[in-house]
């Protein structure tokens, strides 16, 4: 610790903090436009000038100077102030102040700094910037007139996003921030530019003049779409969410956010919400009230679960609360009495619900978000860890560049990731994931790298038995990843000290199942990586509650169907009733078809949704719920973080939340009333016992569990190829999740339709650029897609993204990891 | 912003994708590909071959150095030496500093505009020639200055720039 002297105030802080830091520590505010706390030191703009007692003659900048001890600090003197207004005086020469129309006027650095130091009048004239405005970008407009050169955009994008779309570019009077060749802007579309940017420079377009910053309300709540679980601050006036906003302090993420969580809340009050229940009378669907439709489910569960409660399933997005799921559940198994509940399709949380739970006894990772910048050695599954869940992503890159993480991925694509400094990517063939990391393990053992704490766990031999019948060299073969590879990599991860997996799951992962899992754990445990901070295994839930889901157990646990089987069911008459909240299995599940004819089929469906889905077009009484805006209750994110939601605005239309719904169908089944309140439910919520509602507060609490570590032997099997055609993966889109970002607007803005992403050699092979259509051609259907031509997928490998409704690519997968499919023009 | 270089300040959104031989290119970045801190020397090289730096050839570099455009653009952006248009057989350099402004050098700027028919930062059609204005060669007593690539062309009158230009176009191309 090093000692100072800040404004008369005595402080102590670590030897690496600058002046700024032990400023703010000691409770004094230094001004400051180019310093970001997340972001690298830049001394741009040299607003936070001080004076310190032994560097007497000049003033010094509090953001880039380092303490030293018995360093005496003013923050304030008149020759500071003098020096500040100068600086805002010549900030302001060639600023249009425009803030009448400017967005971030209200929360505007410059503005509020100007105000501050009373600059009233100025010195200097000069000419202002004619700096042509970017308008055309959807989601991000560019006013270079109003920038101040503090290069934040550019350095978050470079330092945190990793992706680079800004530069300085041009030198002295002419320089401003570029994109390459000053062309139009081509990003992922973060917005964390926007997030900021000290002034009007970058502003979010689908906000512009929707409202002025002081007259919004600011909500805290939770992303409702990856499985991340990032706070965000709703920007909210009249009864509608207008914006996110960012909020430097809010989360381990320090409120960054992606695209869909900044720019995809435009679904909560979309015109095309449904707004009051509806019910098919004479083959159409038509409005009803909430008695009439509540009264035709209860009715026709009173019925099933006196005579044949098997005859009835359900299906809960793991998008609902835990409070909700709670519910769902005891309506289900506790009242109607049938165990056929499941979510996802049953296989996207199998990993959690069947594969950790047989490997760790538990149906949640060991380890937390947290421990990736902690760790020494990252080995992820797929690089589309970044596109499932962004934020995660951006951990990812500053744990890479800031901690020197040693970075591994195991993938069948060279995902972003593979790009970042040091990362090596080992490039496999699809869906051999299985036997590189039983290659892995052999190897481990083979070389005496195994930890000692494994001999203590059961099923040691048996798994050594398994991996003794491991053919290293056929691995290397059939995966494409050389021998030399799968040793320097099993040595790396046995030898790091902390080492972390990452196993992204989802719909659009068929093969990240409950054997990958395990066959992950197997190594983990085998390695000693289980059980201590910066290691571990960390399995990302598709959605924002998918962790809670699996909490709660909405899954079959007493021999009931699961979500296929459910599927199957309906189209074989077996399942006569089917309750599907929130869900949308047309879209979603595999095999578009067989989905759609079993819902044809099922006697009775009920479908609970924010928007009338194709999955809800097919229903028999369809009932309107709340989004996360309009509700309380709680989300569990990936590394069992348990957070609060909390209500932004009204019930759009006559929308109640499933939360009410559930109570009352439980009701009118047992005649007896249940609390719906959140704070009861989650009270009644057996696993959450350790955690205290009322003190979740704004930061949430992670519940603790303990593992109970088995080896499970899982064989890996080599994937069947098929000559002479490729390989289509599916996975998520980095500006989606879910099918629920189809409404989101924003979203839809940067990546409107089903596409197909191929290399370059195979493009070229095809005679087909971007923005060309396809045949795409499979056992089970064909599409034309649109083709996107990029360097992310290797000779005679596919990909396509899951979430769209028009031309979805579950009318060509079966819910195989791979797909086999002909392409021509 | 009216000093800005022409090359810089105009997005070419509508021009069509130059098509040019990546071969070169590619052998300069095998050259420095170890090297750290390799962007300058393989800009450079890269300047040496094409005559300026190409644009497929920085998405080349971006590439193959894992260094993001914007940032390849604004180094390109930031030197003086770097140009991002093909230049003229013979760079026309006239001198617009002090000694030479009073000595007439704005006379002799507009005389070589109208000759060539082209503005400062820019290049003739067919690639004979690239006209700058500068701001000191650093041999103020010639006043007023003009450079044709390293010929040097002192005490400038109007005359004398129709003579240049005479001789010049007879020089060859190669």
């Amino acid at each position: 610790m090093v000692n100072l002297t800040v404004d008369d105030k005595q402080i102590a802080v670590e030897r690496d903090a600058t002046i700024y830091d032990a400023a703010k520590a000691a409770g004094i505010r230094i001004p400051i436009l180019c310093h970001d706390k997340k972001l690298h030191p830049f001394g741009g703009c040299r607003m936070c000038l001080v004076e310190v007692e032994q560097m007497k003659g000049r003033l010094i900048p509090a953001c880039t100077t380092p303490v030293s001890e018995g360093m005496i600090v003013r923050t304030m003197t008149d020759e500071i102030i003098k020096a500040r207004k100068l600086v805002l005086e010549l900030l302001l020469l060639k600023h249009p102040l425009d803030c009448p129309v400017c967005d971030a006027a209200g929360d505007c650095d410059l503005q509020n700094l100007t105000y501050e130091y009373k600059v009233d009048a100025n010195n200097f004239t000069d000419e202002k910037f004619h700096w042509e405005i970017d308008y055309d970008n959807p989601l991000i407009e560019r006013d270079q007139n109003r920038c101040i050169h503090c290069g934040k955009c550019a350095r978050i994008c470079d330092e945190i996003v990793s992706y680079g779309a800004y530069s300085f570019v041009n030198r002295g009077i002419e320089a401003k921030i570029g994109t390459p060749f000053d062309g139009k802007l081509d990003c992922e579309y973060c917005g964390s530019c926007i997030s900021v940017c000290p002034v009007g420079a970058l502003i979010a377009k689908p906000f512009k003049f929707k409202a002025r910053w002081w007259a919004l309300n600011k909500v805290k709540s939770v992303c409702s779409y990856c499985g991340t679980g990032c706070q965000l601050t709703l920007g909210v006036k009249d009864d509608k969410v207008l914006t996110t906003i960012y909020d430097e302090d809010q989360g381990f993420h320090n409120g960054q956010l992606c695209g869909r969580g900044r720019f995809g809340y435009q679904f909560v009050n979309s015109d095309e919400r449904l707004t009051t229940p509806l019910v098919r009378k004479n083959g159409t669907l038509q409005p009803v009230g909430w008695d009439e439709a509540l009264e035709l489910i209860s009715t026709k569960l009173q019925e099933a679960r006196k005579n044949d409660p098997s005859a009835v399933a359900a299906l809960a997005t793991p998008r609902l609360t835990n409070e909700e799921l709670f519910l769902f559940r005891k309506l289900f198994k506790d009242v109607v009495g049938t165990d056929s509940i499941d979510h996802s399709a049953g296989y996207a949380h199998e990993a959690l619900t069947a594969g950790l739970k047989e490997s760790f006894g538990i149906t949640a990772s060991p380890s937390q978000i947290v421990d990736i910048q902690k760790s020494d050695l990252l080995l992820v599954i797929k690089t589309d860890a970044y596109e499932t869940h962004p934020v995660i992503g951006f951990e990812i890159n500053l744990g890479v560049k800031r901690k020197g993480v040693d970075l591994r991925i195991i993938s069948d694509k060279t995902g972003k990731l593979a790009k970042l400094p040091k990362a090596v990517n080992y490039l496999h063939k699809p869906g051999c994931e299985l036997l590189l990391v039983n290659a892995l393990a052999k190897v481990i053992v083979d070389e005496n790298l195994a930890a000692e704490s494994a001999a203590a766990i059961t099923g040691l031999d048996a798994y050594k038995g398994m991996l003794a019948g491991v053919d290293l060299n056929q691995v290397a073969a059939v995966t494409g990843v050389s021998l030399e590879s799968i040793r320097e990599l099993a040595t790396a991860y046995a030898k790091a000290e902390k080492a972390l997996i990452l196993l992204p799951i989802g719909l659009g992962y068929p093969g990240h199942g409950k054997e990958l899992a395990q066959a992950l754990s197997n190594l983990a445990l085998l390695a000693g990586k289980i059980g201590q901070e910066g290691s571990g295994l960390l399995v990302l839930g598709e959605k924002n509650n998918s962790q809670g889901a699996a909490d709660l157990a909405i899954h079959p646990t007493a021999g009931g169907r699961d979500a296929a089987a459910i599927i199957d069911g309906c189209a074989s008459g077996a399942v006569k009733i089917l309750y599907i909240a929130g869900e949308n299995p047309v879209v979603a599940y595999p095999d578009r078809a067989k989905v759609e004819k079993a819902l044809d089929n099922a006697g009775f469906v009920v479908v609970l949704d924010l928007f009338l889905t194709d999955s809800a077009k097919r229903a028999d009484v369809v009932l309107p719920v709340k989004s996360f805006a309009e509700k309380c209750g709680t989300f569990t994110s990936v590394g069992r973080h348990v957070q609060r939601i909390r209500k932004a605005i009204k019930a759009v239309g006559e929308s109640r939340s499933d939360r009410e719904v559930l109570a009352d169908i439980i009701a009118r089944l047992t005649g007896e009333g249940v609390a719906a309140d959140s704070a009861t439910l989650f009270k009644q919520i057996g696993c959450y016992s350790g955690v205290n509602y009322d003190a979740l507060g704004d930061a949430g609490a992670i519940y603790p569990v303990n593992v109970s570590p088995k080896f499970v032997p899982v064989v890996g099997s080599v994937p069947a190829t098929e000559e002479g055609k490729y390989a289509l993966l599916t996975g998520s889109a980095l500006y989606h999740c879910g099918t629920m970002s189809l409404s989101g607007v924003g979203p839809m803005l940067v990546c409107p339709e089903q596409y197909i992403e191929l290399g370059r050699v195979d493009a070229g092979k095809l005679g087909v650029n971007d923005g060309d259509r396809l045949k795409v051609r499979s056992a089970s259907g064909e599409l034309s897609l649109a083709v996107k031509v990029g360097l992310r997928m290797p000779e005679g490998v596919v990909f396509s993204p899951y979430h769209f409704a028009d031309a979805s690519i579950n009318s060509i997968t079966s819910g195989k990891s791979v797909t086999w499919v002909s392409l021509s023009k | 912003m009216s000093n800005a270089p022409a090359e810089n300040a105009t997005a070419e959104e509508n021009a069509p994708e130059e098509v040019i031989d990546l071969a070169a290119a590619n052998q300069v970045i095998d050259q420095y590909l170890t090297l750290p801190g390799n962007l300058m020397p393989v800009l450079q090289g890269i300047q040496e071959e094409y005559g300026y730096v190409p644009k497929p050839a920085i998405n080349l570099v971006a590439e193959r150095l894992n260094v993001y455009p914007s940032q390849i653009y604004g180094v390109l952006t930031f030197y003086a030496q770097f140009h991002l248009k093909p230049r003229g057989r013979f760079i026309i350099r006239v001198c617009v500093g002090t000694a030479c402004h009073v000595q007439g050098a704005p006379r002799i700027v507009d005389t070589f505009f109208e000759k060539l028919g082209i503005g400062h930062a820019e290049t003739t059609p067919d690639l004979r020639y690239t006209f700058e204005k500068v701001a000191c060669l650093g041999a103020c007593g010639m006043a007023p200055l003009a450079m044709v690539n390293d010929d040097t062309f002192g005490k400038m009158t109007v005359q004398k720039v129709d003579e240049i230009v005479a001789e010049y176009n007879q020089r060859p191309m190669k």
